[in-house]
């Protein structure tokens, strides 16, 4: 019977990356193709912190400063390929030049190799992940610490990035991208191969953490969630744990910054604003934070809601307010949101 | 020592303006165990309900102060009533609640006033400098100063002195038993929510006219707020009051030598690297579960 739940996981998940697959061949408009491929980084935002939150119990309020820090690496790296940098001596990126910055600095430096950029985008959130796992659970501290400690260390790089404006491109962030380029394969951010990426991303994604919720490692993940103390006294290193489900999450949001970049074709300190992590917050809770595809699919639905009705501030604003009511109304009566309604009905 | 003294003193505005914001969040975390995230909102509300009061209505600052904290007050009542009050068995879901409560005042604020900035002016009896101890100081800056301390005093007569304030205490402290003495628990609950709110609204009107009003100048301050209630720990009004002037005098004197976003940055390492050492906070000796 168990065998036959994973085995129609596994058939759930293939049919809907096949769908998205075929996208493309019915939808023409590469403006909404775009679209949809933000809503789909979205969507692995919200796995993200699925994982975390939802399987792990890791309340990361500043989830979203994994997802800034990938983006930033993916556009350091395409900075460095633009024509555009020609402004300076040596090829320095445009925003230097105006700071009146002669020499590339040293951390730019390994950014000129691409592969060296997608490595730190993931790199880079993982050791952040780390540090912070080692100063959360090594230290025990549990519930409205995590929270805190993890949106202000959010707040931490965010204001960093604010203030080094020389080299990050401060308030405007880093601009005038070049598209990814493999060889002569190229990603342009309108067109369809940038949106197969994308989808060929998300579903390895899908695939890999509905592996890892299945392993022993997911369930004990699930059991920290449930019971911390019962499985410290089972004789696991709860912190380890927790820390490597930190890992995992912050690996998957820098992989979505940087398909982010791709898509949007640049990066800015909003990516690892307040408002996003409580957007991606709110995804999952209204989805359901205790499933992976709920959550994906609360992204999907939600950030396709606000770019339908974007084109007018009014409409933005009212539907923000009615999506803080929904907020509220799953918290209280549906904690298990969307997908919880689902789970009921199979049983 | 001139430079020592200014410095201190310029902490001492920071600490004050900290004071006044965290004071309400950590009566209402330190009571309800409710982690408040739309705080900073309750702030924000305040600015404008002054903004309002003075600009729409003519009041003046000193004039507007009770009306403020009473208008607020009663908003702080009706939230917790409808949404709060069924959230206290499963604390940690109040950070999303409240949090989502946030979202709807910033979102009422800028469908209905709108979203650009807003700006008052400081009450022109107040708008001069005076000599403090060989330093200019604003006057308005002095005068917030002591109603920091004023508001503090009177949040630790009501909690220490007065009938209510003893039901408070019995209910932090054990609220099952303290219901089985008789002692409505919801209403204590109740009217610290209310309280706390009042006392952050104030915090915003008196904040207003150091900086502009917007819908989103609330999530400026959470984080600061929250870092003094964890530093200071939780059931500690002290605690409260000395963690503001740590933080307030750090972020001071490392400003003077880097610039505001800097000291703000190194502020959060400094206290998430005290939080590591003692996770309960410098001044509790029990942790609440």
């Amino acid at each position: 019977m168990k065998i036959n739940i994973i085995k129609n996981q596994f058939f759930l998940y293939g049919f809907f990356c096949f769908i998205l697959f075929l996208f493309p061949l019915l939808i023409d408009d590469p403006f909404y193709l775009n679209k949809i491929s933000t809503y789909i980084v979205f969507g692995l935002l919200a796995v993200s912190l699925s994982l975390s939150w939802g399987y792990t119990g890791i309340l990361n309020l500043g989830n979203a400063v994994f997802f800034g820090l990938g983006s930033y690496c993916m556009a350091m790296s395409l900075k460095l390929k633009t024509d555009s940098i020609h402004t300076g001596s040596g090829g320095l990126p445009d925003f230097m030049v105006w700071n009146n910055i002669t020499e590339l600095p040293w951390f730019w430096e390994p950014f000129y190799s691409l592969s060296f950029g997608i490595f730190a985008g993931i790199a880079i959130p993982v050791i952040l992940a780390i540090i912070l796992g080692y100063f959360i659970f090594g230290g025990r501290a549990s519930g409205v610490y995590v929270a805190i400690i993890t949106l202000a260390s959010m707040i931490v790089v965010y204001l960093l990035i604010m203030d080094q404006q020389a080299y990050t491109g401060g308030f405007n962030g880093i601009t005038d991208l070049s598209p990814l380029k493999f060889g002569d394969l190229e990603f342009d951010a309108y067109g369809p191969s940038a949106y197969y990426l994308i989808v060929s991303v998300m579903t390895f994604i899908l695939f890999l953490t509905l592996i890892i919720t299945k392993s022993r490692a997911g369930l004990i993940f699930q059991a920290i969630r449930d019971d911390e103390n019962r499985v410290r006294f089972l004789g696991y290193n709860v912190g380890v744990y927790k820390t490597a489900s930190l890992c995992i999450s912050a690996g998957i949001g820098g992989v979505a910054g940087m398909l982010y970049t791709i898509v949007m074709e640049f990066a800015s300190p909003t990516f690892m604003s307040i408002t996003l992590s409580l957007s991606v917050v709110i995804w999952c809770a209204v989805g359901g934070r205790q499933s992976i595809f709920g959550s994906f699919i609360g992204a999907l639905v939600i950030t396709s809601g606000q770019g339908f009705l974007s084109e007018s501030e009014t409409f933005l604003h009212t539907w923000t307010l009615i999506m803080g009511l929904v907020f509220i109304l799953s918290v209280l009566f549906l904690p298990k949101g969307l997908a919880g309604i689902f789970d009921k009905k199979s049983k | 020592m001139d430079f020592f003294i200014s410095q201190f003193i310029s902490g001492l505005s920071i600490t004050s303006i900290l004071l006044m914001i965290a004071l309400g969040l950590a009566i209402i975390y330190g009571t309800t165990g409710v982690i408040n995230m739309a705080h900073g909102e309750f702030v924000m509300i305040g600015a404008y309900t002054s903004w309002f009061l003075q600009t729409k209505l003519g009041m003046g600052l000193i004039a507007s102060i009770i009306p403020i904290f009473l208008i607020t007050a009663a908003m702080g009542f009706l939230i917790e009533r409808l949404i709060i009050r069924h959230l206290y068995n499963r604390l940690l879901d109040t950070i999303l609640a409240t949090w989502g409560i946030g979202v709807i005042l910033q979102q009422l604020i800028r469908l209905s006033v709108g979203s650009e900035l807003k700006y008052l002016e400081i009450p022109p009896y107040m708008a001069e400098s005076m000599s403090l101890f060989g330093q200019q100081v604003s006057v308005y800056r002095v005068f917030i100063f002591l109603f920091a301390i004023a508001i503090f005093i009177l949040a630790w007569f009501i909690i220490y002195k007065t009938k209510f304030g003893m039901k408070l205490r019995a209910v932090t402290q054990n609220k099952d038993m303290a219901s089985c003495f008789g002692v409505n628990s919801g209403a204590v609950y109740s009217a610290t929510f209310a309280f706390g709110t009042g006392i952050a609204a104030l915090a915003g009107a008196f904040v207003a006219p150091l900086k502009s009003i917007s819908p989103d100048m609330g999530t400026n301050y959470i984080i600061d707020a929250f870092m003094v209630v964890v530093l200071g720990g939780v059931e500690s009004l002290i605690g409260t009051a000395a963690s503001s002037f740590i933080i307030g005098e750090t972020s001071s004197f490392i400003a003077s030598f880097s610039n505001d976003t800097l000291a703000k940055a190194l502020v959060l390492v400094i206290t998430i690297l005290i939080l590591r050492v003692k996770p309960e906070g410098l001044f509790t000796k029990k942790i609440r579960s």
